[in-house]
Order: C-alpha cells, then structure tokens, then sequence
C-alpha cells in the first residue's frame, strides 16, 4: 500500500505560489504515471503537473480557483484498497506541516463531494471544500440585494480586507452590517460571506480560471500605442478583439478599456482573488529549505551512501591553467572549471557513475550533465553544466560564472538546475581539508572537493613538496559498486594530475 | 582576501549608481573611491557649476531689475559667500551618496585600485593593501581635463575647472580657451559676474557638438553681452610676468598678443585609464578610453567599463544609464544598449542650451530627407512675460517616418524642457502625436509644439 501527495510543483526560483485551474480527473479515476493530472497557474505559466507515480486518485484537496504555496497538496493518489482513514490521516500529516490552507481553515462541508466513491463519514474528513466552493453553480448576477444588508450609511470607513470590500460591493452589501473577526478587527471575507448566506444569500462562485488566461491569438502584429499594448496584457485583453481609434490606425488605451468593459459585461462571474495569506505561513521553512531538507533526508535514508577518498597532485594543472589564462583575455579558467572537465571526461570512460536511479530504472547519461553546488543566502542551488563533455574549459569556465552569479540573485531558470547526471561540491575556498557530501537523488554520486594545499609527499622514497587536493566520492550503492567508484577516481586522479590526457 | 559578486571601481555617477542596482538585485557589492564619493560630477563638475551660475543668474535678474520697477542703490557682493554655497552644496550631495551606498548594503573601500589580476583588485589607503576578489568588476574611474601642449595649469595664474571654481577674487580679464560646454559655462559665469572674458575656440565655431544654427545664436548673444569671442583661433603660448598672462595666438596664419590676469584652460577631456593594471591584463584602450561593447563589456573576461572611462559623450546621465545596463545585463536581464541618438545634453550657460539626436548637419552626413521646424521665442508669450525672448526651438523629422530625429533648444529653462522631445522620441512619436498632444499656455514649451507645427508647415503664432 503507497499514498502519495500530487503537490503544488515548483517552476522556477521565484515561483511561490500557483492558482489550480482545472483538473483532468476525478476523485475515483486511475492515474497511470505520466499523466496530466492538474494545470497550475503561476505569475507566469500555465503549466500541468504530471503524475509520478500511478494510483487512484482518491482526494482532491485543492479546488480549481485556489491559490495554494509551493508544495502544498493538491490531492492523493493510493491503491483502490487503501482504507479511507488511512488517506484521511494521510492528508492530516500532510496538512500539519502547515503549507495546506484546506487543512488550515477547515469548513464543514454542507454535502459530499458526489463523485467522492468514499462513505459519507470520510468523506467530511478527505473533500474538505472551502465554503465558496460549495456555493450554487447556477450563474447570479454580480449584484445580490440582500434586503436589509444593504441599507446603511457610507461604509467607506469601516475597516475591511480588500477581498472583503470588493466581495461587499459585488454582493450589494453595507459593510456597517456585517460584525468583524478578522485580524485587527476587520470585516473579513468569510465574515462577509457568513452574513449573506445567514440573510438567505447564495454566494458568489469563483471565477472560471480561463478568465486569468492571457490572449490566445498572438497579437504582437497589431499596431498599438506602448500604453495600449501594457494594458492589454495586464487586463488580458487580446488587441485583436479592440477597435483601433487612434492615431494611424493604432489601437489606443480607451480601446483596450473598451473592450475590457465588454468582456467584464460578458462574464457574469466575478474575478475573485486567493485568500488573504494567513500569518503563521511566514513561520515555516522557505520552499528552497524544505525541498533540500526533504531531499537529502530522502538520500540518507533511502540511499546507502559509502565513500571512496584520493589525494590527487595538481601542480601539473596549476602550470596548465597559468598557460591557458595567459593565453586569452577571455579565458579565467579556476580549478573547479578543471574538475568539472575531468569529472566530465572521467564519467565518460567510467559511463557506470553517470546514471539516475528512478523505481526500477538506472537511466545511464550519455553526456556528463555536472551539477554545480553553489552556497546561496536561502541555501543552495546546483546550477548545471550540460554536456560537460563536449566543452572546452574556457566555455566551460563562462558557462559557470554565468550561472552562478545569476544562482546568487536568484535569477535561474527551472531547466537550469532541474536534472544533472553528477554533483560536485567544493569547498576548498573556505580551507575546507576534505569532506562527505550527500548524494542528491535521483544522481548516484557525488564529489567533494577539498582545498589545494602544499603537502609533503614521498617519492621513490624521498621526501618532497606538492600540492595536493583531497577529493571524496560519495556513492549510493543501490547502483555503484565499490570497484566501479574506485575505477572512475582513479580515471579522475589521472586527468588531473595529467590535465593534457583530457585532450583525448 | 575578500570574496564579493561585484565590485565597481569609482563613485561618480556611474558607478554608485551601478553598485546601487548591483545591490538591489542581490550581489555583494563593493564600491572603491580614492576621493570623495559623487565623482567630478557632483564634487567638481556639474552640481557646484550649477550652484556658480545661480549666482550669475541673481547678478543678472538684479542688473534687469530696473525693466521691472526697481531701482536702488550699488550692491556688494562677497564671492567668497558664492564659492561657499557651492561647496557646501557639493558636500551635502555626497554625504547624500555616503547614506545610499550604507542604506543598500553597499561596502564602500576607500583608496587606489589596481587590477593584480583578472578578477582581482588591490586597494590601497595609506599604505595599506587590501585584494577583494569578485567575478564581475566594473570600471567607472571617470575622466579629466585634458592638458593643453606647451600649456602648464598652475593653480595661481592657469587655472583647471577647480580653480576656475573656487576663485578667492574676480579676476578682471580672463581668456577661456576652449569654448565646448565648459568653456562657455564658465564665459556666461565670468561675465555675468562683472570679469571681461575673452574666449577662444580652435574650431571655426563654439559650442562645435551642436547644431550650427544654435552656435551661432549662442554667439550673438554672447556678443551682446560683450564677450570676446574668437574662433578659428590657437593659443600658442601663455607667458607670465609680473602678475600678467601674455597670450599668443594664432588665427587663419596671423598672431596676436593679447594680456589677461587669468586663464581657464578647458579642452577637453581624457580617459582616468592610468594606474589601474590595463597593460598587464590586456585590456583594449582607444585615444585614452577603455574599449567595450554594447553591454559595456571589455575584451577582458568579467572586466567592465562604464561613463567617461568608456569613451563619449561624457555625461552623467549617460554615465548612470550605463551602469544599470550593465549591471542588468550581468545579471541576465534583458538590457536594451544605449541609443547614442537619445541622449540629451544640457549646458547651462545664459542663455541655456539644450539638444537630443541629430543635428541638422549630421542629418545631412546620413543622407536622411529631413524637414526642419523652427520657432522664435520672440513670439512666446510667457518668454515675452519674463522679459527673456531671446531663443530657438529648432526640431529634425524624417519626412518619411516622422520620426524626431532631432531638438536644439537655445533659451530659457531648455534644459527643463528637452525630456519632452527625449520622451517623444523613446516612444517613437512622430510630428503627428507632438501635433496632438496639448501643450499648456502660457508657458514657453509651448514653443516646442510650435516648432513641431513648423515642420509641417502649419505654425499658428509666426
């Protein structure tokens, strides 16, 4: 028996938060790994969230028009034989990591779900909808005259959340009539809603997602005014659906608020933001903590990692690396640029250590994609070098600048540290000797890189000075044998200490 | 050693504005000055200029009291009050630069930077070396006045720009050689003030990056007000004798002499490239400024140059705007390059001079099939109202697109003004949308939508 959350997914750095739009199944409906299940909205995405796993989908937790935090649940997946409390105490733990505003703020449902196959008594427990989403589906007009509600004196002072006072004016409502419980006494949304469905008011339903949608048709060809254009894409509004009153057959800003004014006419359904967020979700661990705390705890317990350690010469590579940035003012290639090369090259000869394990499946890379750790104020972040391999150290050595000056402000795409067939860690800068790194799953290895240091060294039996690096190779066993892990140090060591063969 | 994202070398306007954007996208900045933070611009340059020729305006506004009903008697003034106000202003702006770099995290070293390496900088105060380490490192080390062949400035009786704007006396006659936007800021600041100036100019015309036509206008005005001014004219050399500069200079193959108590020598600028470890790491130069790409980028990996130190034109403005695309582009914003043709320039000399794009004559070079639009300020009436109806508002559109290639405004408050034309033209507004849009009346940028109506021939007021 497995029970897996689908969760709020994380597209990017500065996503936080996403809007559910629509589900692609129903509480009941099988899901095979790789399906469709949900499309997510963000600031700046439409994107759907894939199944990683196959199951039933057995709750939904987070109805269309939500805004929930990165990594909140959305629903469950479990065997058809998984019993109801089990998945009711399923979504309980879930929840109780606080990042659930179902969990939250639980209302007691009216009715069950009708799809839900569950007894009515789990039911209360797994499809716990928020109250406007059990609101009548029947369209209303934006106005409700709720009698006695309305009437009163300007309202304009009394203290109210913004969602509050747009619902009161959209429900026909004086907010003097409505008792406050909301923080610092305010009348708030769902003080709001109480009172007109205590006055025999139906609410509102949330809007239909489609409306955040932006324009289908590419309108970038339309000719516009530059106020125009911004406006149209801040309200949605395709320039193709606007008159063009201005100047040479331009469309112009009233235009665009023309046509703004006809759609908000057409929807009868009124644009409700998410919830205001509630105080204690400041308290938890920020999305990147929590996704390096689950991930490596996952590593450790799941991954038996052993190590394999090599002291490798670089004075060889400290003379290449003097010609090669002397030889181009566009080359500043470090030592990590060098490790990055001959882990590449290393993986390549010892293809064993390049894999993912995923289930069942070791997927074997065939180019050497090197994740690069990069210690960031949140964290850190292992931005990736694709194709190591078939690089030259001085594109490689941009390529990392690049990526870690834009790790350090935040601005990385998802792609750009999603994936990677093999992790390096250097801490040598902070005079780091040597040290263990945990493997991050699904890679199998990883590298710890300690510092370049001058050490004695015996050599045919005399004593002499080198500098010398410490390097540690932590793998998961599960996938790499001993051997194999000190095949692939072994071909490291000797790229390094012999930086030409990488020529080869 | 000291390990940051980005440093930035120089606190002019540049380059605290670049670390201000670096910090506020996240990067551990550092920002080194050897002096005072604000650079030429607010401690040498354009604020304690502009604080000078406030006084001239007041000598000026008093001598035309009489036009508005004033009469009174002769009135002291104390110059060593004029320099103090504007040193002390110049002060405050940088003390105002101290609280942005502490306000935004910014680490400020104080001291010489030299490149020891690519990526590494050594700083050094008072005999005290420090490195810092970072793989972005921009330079904004500004420029200076260039020197005059055969001409030395020494301080007493030669002045640079600093002496030329700490003064302990008026002087009585004074030669201004170079007549660019120094130059005759300094002519209309001397004169106003009650010094007989005489200013030369190598070229066959003052004020030579502008517009013909507001060269000559600046001209005339400056010869009503009875300043020298001479063209076409080299200074070939200053001799100094008993408290008295002989000059002796060349003009279409014949010498004059002429005597002067003062000269303020102002031709130009160069790059500050010297000292800063270039040759060894290879960094491109050109006539004595650091070479860089539209991104500002030099040859050398992770190197940057921004503001005077980059080449022309040297403005402040141009300076800051090249630190923020700099910076963003490092960053991996999507940064849109300088366009050289939206640049305005200002200069603040009476009456005020100011311009965005091209002038007539570079339109010309580029074969461009331009219309001119031009109004006089002689029939402006707020101009009229405040007694100083002496200006032009000339404006450049391509007859084809309508585009605005070009504004040369000579005359009071342009350079408040000039933003309209620069705003039209990052809009790409053509006559048509100048032509539509309501100018208020009265007021004197209401020649501006006149000078607009002009170019399509349909002027209402001349």
């Amino acid at each position: 028996m497995t029970i897996s959350a689908i969760s709020m997914p994380k597209w990017g750095m500065e996503m936080s938060e996403g809007l559910v739009s629509d589900w692609h199944f129903a509480i009941g409906d099988t899901i095979q790994a790789g399906d469709d299940v949900v499309d997510v909205e963000t600031s700046k995405i439409v994107n759907t969230v894939t199944a990683t796993g196959s199951g039933v989908l057995r709750a939904i937790t987070a109805q269309s028009g939500e805004t929930l935090a990165v990594g909140a649940i959305l629903g469950v997946l479990a065997d058809a034989d998984t019993s109801d409390e089990e998945i009711a105490a399923f979504i309980r733990s879930k929840s109780a990591s606080g990042t659930s505003e179902v969990a939250a703020e639980p209302v007691a449902p009216t009715q069950p779900a009708p799809q839900s196959p569950a007894p009515p008594a789990v039911a209360a427990a797994v499809v716990e909808l928020p109250a406007r989403a059990i609101a009548s589906v029947t369209p209303l007009p934006a106005a409700v005259q709720l009698g006695a509600l309305a009437a009163g004196e300007d309202d304009s002072q009394v203290a109210a959340s913004p969602v509050a006072r747009r619902l009161a004016a959209q429900y026909g409502v004086n907010l003097n009539n409505i008792s406050a419980s909301g923080r610092h006494g305010r009348v708030s949304k769902s003080d709001l809603e109480a009172a007109v469905s205590a006055a025999g008011g139906k609410l509102i339903s949330p809007a239909p997602a489609t409306t955040h949608s932006r324009p289908a048709v590419d309108d970038s060809l339309i000719k516009a005014t530059p106020v125009a254009r911004r406006l149209a894409q801040e309200l949605g509004i395709s320039l193709a659906d606007c008159r063009c009153s201005g100047d040479r057959g331009r469309v112009s800003k009233a235009d665009v608020e023309a046509a703004a004014a006809l759609q908000r006419k057409l929807e009868i359904f009124p644009d409700l933001p998410a919830d205001e967020p509630e105080p204690y979700l400041t308290n938890t661990m920020s999305g990147m903590r929590k996704t390096i705390a689950a991930r490596l705890q996952q590593s450790k317990q799941t991954a038996p990692h052993f190590r394999v350690q090599v002291d490798v010469e670089i004075d060889n590579l400290l003379a290449v690396r003097q010609q090669i940035n002397a030889s181009s003012s566009q080359a500043r290639v470090s030592v990590n640029d060098f490790i990055i090369k001959a882990c590449a090259s290393a993986l390549m000869q010892v293809p064993g250590v390049n894999v993912q394990l995923e289930g069942d499946t070791i997927r074997q890379f065939r180019h050497a994609d090197i994740s690069v750790a990069v210690a960031i104020d949140e964290g850190l972040i292992t931005p990736i070098v694709r194709q190591a391999d078939t690089k030259g150290l001085i594109a490689i050595s941009q390529e990392t600048r690049d990526l870690a000056t834009r790790a350090k402000i935040n601005r990385l795409q998802a792609d750009e540290f999603q994936g990677g067939s093999f992790c390096i860690s250097n801490l040598g800068m902070y005079g780091v000797k040597q040290f263990d790194a945990i493997i991050n799953p699904p890679q199998a290895a990883i590298l710890a890189v300690g510092s370049g240091e001058q050490r004695p060294v015996v050599k045919n039996g005399s004593l002499q000075v080198a500098t010398v690096m410490t390097l540690t190779l932590s793998s998961d066993h599960r996938i790499i044998d001993g051997a194999l892990a000190a095949q692939f140090m072994a071909s490291l060591k000797g790229f390094l200490e012999q930086p030409a063969t990488m020529l080869g | 050693m000291n390990d940051f994202d980005l440093i930035v070398v120089g606190g002019g306007p540049g380059g605290y504005v670049a670390a201000i954007r670096a910090a506020q996208l996240g990067f551990s900045t550092v920002l080194v000055e050897k002096e005072k933070l604000g650079g030429v611009c607010l401690n040498w340059g354009c604020i304690p200029t502009k604080a000078l020729l406030r006084g001239a305006e007041v000598a000026h506004t008093l001598a035309e009291a009489g036009r508005f009903g004033f009469e009174f008697g002769p009135v002291n003034f104390d110059l060593a009050k004029l320099v103090g106000h504007s040193r002390s202003v110049a002060n405050r702006l940088s003390q105002g630069i101290d609280y942005l770099m502490k306000k935004n995290n910014i680490t400020v070293f104080s001291g010489q930077a030299q490149l020891v390496d690519n990526g590494l900088l050594e700083v050094t105060a008072a005999g005290a070396t420090q490195r810092l380490k970072a793989p972005h490192i921009i330079l904004a080390t500004g420029a200076r006045a260039r020197a005059l062949p055969g001409v030395e400035v020494d301080g007493d009786y030669i002045w640079g720009v600093r002496e030329a704007m700490t003064p302990d006396a008026l002087p009585q006659r004074l030669l201004i050689i170079g007549a660019g936007a120094i130059g005759v800021e300094f002519a209309s600041l001397y004169n106003d003030l009650g010094s007989q100036v005489t200013l030369v100019e190598a070229v066959d015309r003052i004020v030579p990056a502008e517009d013909a036509e507001i060269s000559k206008l600046l001209q005339d005005q400056f010869g009503k007000r009875k300043i020298q001014v001479l063209t076409n004219t080299l200074v070939g050399s200053l001799n100094i004798r008993e408290g008295v500069v002989t000059a002796t200079m060349r003009s279409n193959g014949q010498e004059s002499q002429g005597e002067f108590d003062r000269v303020i020598v102002a031709v130009g600028i160069t790059g500050n490239i010297e000292n800063l470890g270039l040759e060894a790491l290879g960094v491109t130069t050109d006539r004595g400024f650091i070479k860089t790409d539209a991104f500002k980028r030099t040859n050398v990996v992770g190197l940057y140059a921004i503001g005077d130190v980059a080449g022309p034109p040297w403005l402040a403005h141009k300076a800051s705007h090249e630190g923020v695309l700099c910076v963003e582009k490092i960053a991996g914003i999507a940064a849109k390059p300088l366009d050289p043709d939206r640049i305005p320039g200002c200069t603040y000399c009476r009456p005020q001079i100011a311009s965005v794009g091209l002038s007539e004559q570079q339109a010309r070079q580029r074969g461009i099939d331009y219309s001119v639009g031009r109004f006089n300020l002689s029939a402006n009436g707020k101009a009229l109202a405040i007694g100083d109806s002496e200006g032009l508002v000339k404006t450049l559109f391509d007859k084809h697109t309508g585009e605005l290639l070009g504004a040369h405004m000579i005359g009071p408050e342009v350079t408040e003004q000039i933003q309209g034309f620069g705003i039209a033209q990052q809009l790409e507004a053509t006559a048509h949308e100048l032509t539509h849009t309501v100018f208020a009346h009265p007021s004197l940028s209401e020649a501006m939508h006149e000078s607009v109506l002009s170019s399509l021939g349909i002027a209402l007021h001349q």
